[in-house]
């Protein structure tokens, strides 16, 4: 019979000994990063009210959230990530005038389900908010300050997979299908299904320009003749804007130590409203799940009553222990 | 150079899929061997390696990136719901997931009263009986024969894959209403298909050649 008094809940475990060692030197050099970076550290509550992780800001669905009531009534969650609560902390506490302002966080997430993570429930996550700058420049820093951040965890090979949800957006607005064939094309897109889509849109009326887009978009991943593959299908302003905004934030990171390690990626594409400019994961050998993602969330401020531009990434550093251990 | 690793279901489509594979130019020599008791088979030459699994495991071993790529039956890939890129329809291995029963079951399929599904599939029953029938439904999860729970009286109907409906037939079932179509898919995970872009996308490609050919 299993003993509860000893044994630790499925999902949750305890750390000691020379992995704790290893986590705590690399939480040390990822803070030394922060530092550098000009980034101040914020710690929020590890228990939020619920509407702080809704749909519409949230990233997990609400049946894996962990949820219990407060004495009031109101139902709280444990944080299933950082972002929306650096967020709402800025609406409350953050005057306008100061932006921008560059925060860093670590600490625990949970998440009831085992579908994510090395089927941890708690995982430990670090990372960043550039909080007032809309520029390009700023996610440049942020794509940097993932490069730099991986590197001081003593990863030597990964990549940073950048993308932008205009793009398609921009291009499936003007393509006219419906709804749910938009949802099916996206689907196929994300799960990089390289011939389904042509497949899939048939005979369908459209402009054949926006047709071998998607066609295109489940291969549309890798160096810089990409983003120019990506210019001959953009025939929508917003979609060119996508694709300028890529080169301008290639202009800050080229020539760098860092450049050999970022590509791009078109069909990146995420099923929440969260983001609204460059998407981006990081992977490595050794996890088979990404290590890092960001992106840029120009509306998250909104839904806590503020209105600026944000720019972040977390770290997954489970994965990244579990990627680092095999050196 | 790293390996590639492949994972093949067992059976009838690890046999056209290796075919396929020599077809492009990667034979793993001694893969078909029926008695074999090896597990693993290198081509070393191109630094690819294909095993055998389990229909259920092959989707597993991809996501946690064990494996480089999978072939495998879109059914599996639906009912383990795993992160993992479905890249390429082969083609082959083509049958449809339906809710079967005896043509007397239409009608309490219909009437909206509680029934009962037998499946090896119970998230794409679940799937489809609440998402696209909106309904509730008892679902049993069986492991084989699944045309015998409705004989039996265990269900009025099942969901289950039907590739020439034989079995319904000699039973005395028939398909009811078809779910989706199915058919074998190579599924690659995520971080292989960033990290190995350039080998990955070239024996995609020559595969879906050799597909059209």
């Amino acid at each position: 019979m299993k003993n509860l008094i000893i044994h630790t809940p499925e999902g949750f475990r305890d750390i000691y000994g020379q992995e704790m060692k290893r986590k705590r030197t690399l939480m040390r050099g990822f803070e030394d990063v922060f530092d550098h970076y000009g980034y101040e550290p914020i710690e929020t509550p590890t228990v939020e009210y619920f509407d702080v992780f809704s749909n519409e800001v949230g990233t997990t669905p609400s049946n894996e959230l962990y949820k219990f009531f407060d004495r009031d009534g109101n139902t709280m969650v444990l944080r299933p990530d950082f972002t929306p609560s650096v967020c709402r902390a800025v609406a409350m506490h953050f005057p306008k005038e100061g932006m921008p302002y560059r925060l860093s966080y670590e600490g625990s997430t949970f998440v009831n389900s085992q579908e994510y993570q090395l089927n941890l429930k708690q995982a430990t996550q670090a990372g960043v908010e550039l909080i007032g700058d809309g520029s390009a420049k700023a996610d440049a820093e942020i794509l940097m300050l993932t490069c730099d951040l991986l590197k001081k965890a003593g990863i030597r090979e990964f990549q940073v997979s950048v993308g932008e949800v205009d793009f398609f957006k921009s291009l499936a607005a003007e393509s006219g299908l419906d709804e749910e064939t938009i949802e099916q094309v996206r689907s196929m897109i994300s799960n990089k299904n390289f011939f389904g889509v042509s497949e899939r849109l048939g005979s369908a009326d459209i402009n054949p320009v926006i047709r071998r887009a998607f066609a295109e978009l489940p291969k549309m991943f890798g160096g810089a003749e990409v983003l120019d593959e990506a210019e001959t299908f953009a025939v929508t302003e917003k979609s060119r804007e996508a694709i300028a905004r890529l080169r301008e934030i290639w202009s800050y990171i080229e020539g760098t130590d860092n450049e050999r390690y970022i590509s791009w990626d078109f069909g990146l594409l995420s099923k929440y409203h969260y983001y609204t400019g460059i998407i981006f994961s990081a992977f490595t050998y050794g996890t088979g799940e990404p290590v890092a993602k960001g992106g840029r969330y120009d509306k998250m401020l909104a839904h806590f009553g503020e209105d600026a531009p944000a720019v972040g990434v977390g770290l997954y550093v489970d994965q990244l222990m579990m990627a680092t251990r095999r050196d | 150079m790293r390996y590639l690793t492949i994972a093949l279901t067992k059976g009838r489509l690890a046999k056209k899929t290796l075919d396929l594979f020599r077809k492009v130019g990667i034979a793993a020599d001694g893969a078909d061997d029926k008695d074999t008791r090896k597990l693993i088979f290198t081509n070393e030459e191109l630094g690819v390696r294909f095993f055998l699994a389990k229909g259920p495991d092959v989707p597993t071993y991809v996501a946690y990136g064990a494996a480089d790529i999978g072939i495998v039956g879109r059914d599996t890939i639906l009912e383990e719901g795993r992160q993992i890129y479905e890249v390429l329809d082969l083609g082959y291995g083509k049958c449809r997931m339906c809710i079967c029963g005896p043509e007397s079951a239409r009608e309490k399929l219909n009437s909206g009263e509680q029934i009962r599904v037998a499946t090896k599939y119970p998230n794409i029953a679940k799937e489809y009986f609440l998402n696209r029938r909106h309904q509730t439904v008892e679902i049993i999860k069986l492991n084989g024969s699944i045309e015998l729970a409705p004989i039996v009286g265990l269900s009025e109907v099942i969901c289950d894959i039907v590739e020439t409906g034989t079995t319904l037939r000699e039973n005395g079932l028939t398909v009811l209403e078809e779910v989706c179509p199915l058919s074998a898919r190579v599924v690659v995970n995520q971080v292989s298909m960033k990290m190995e872009n350039e080998r990955i996308t070239a024996l995609i490609t020559s595969l879906k050649n050799a597909l059209n050919e």
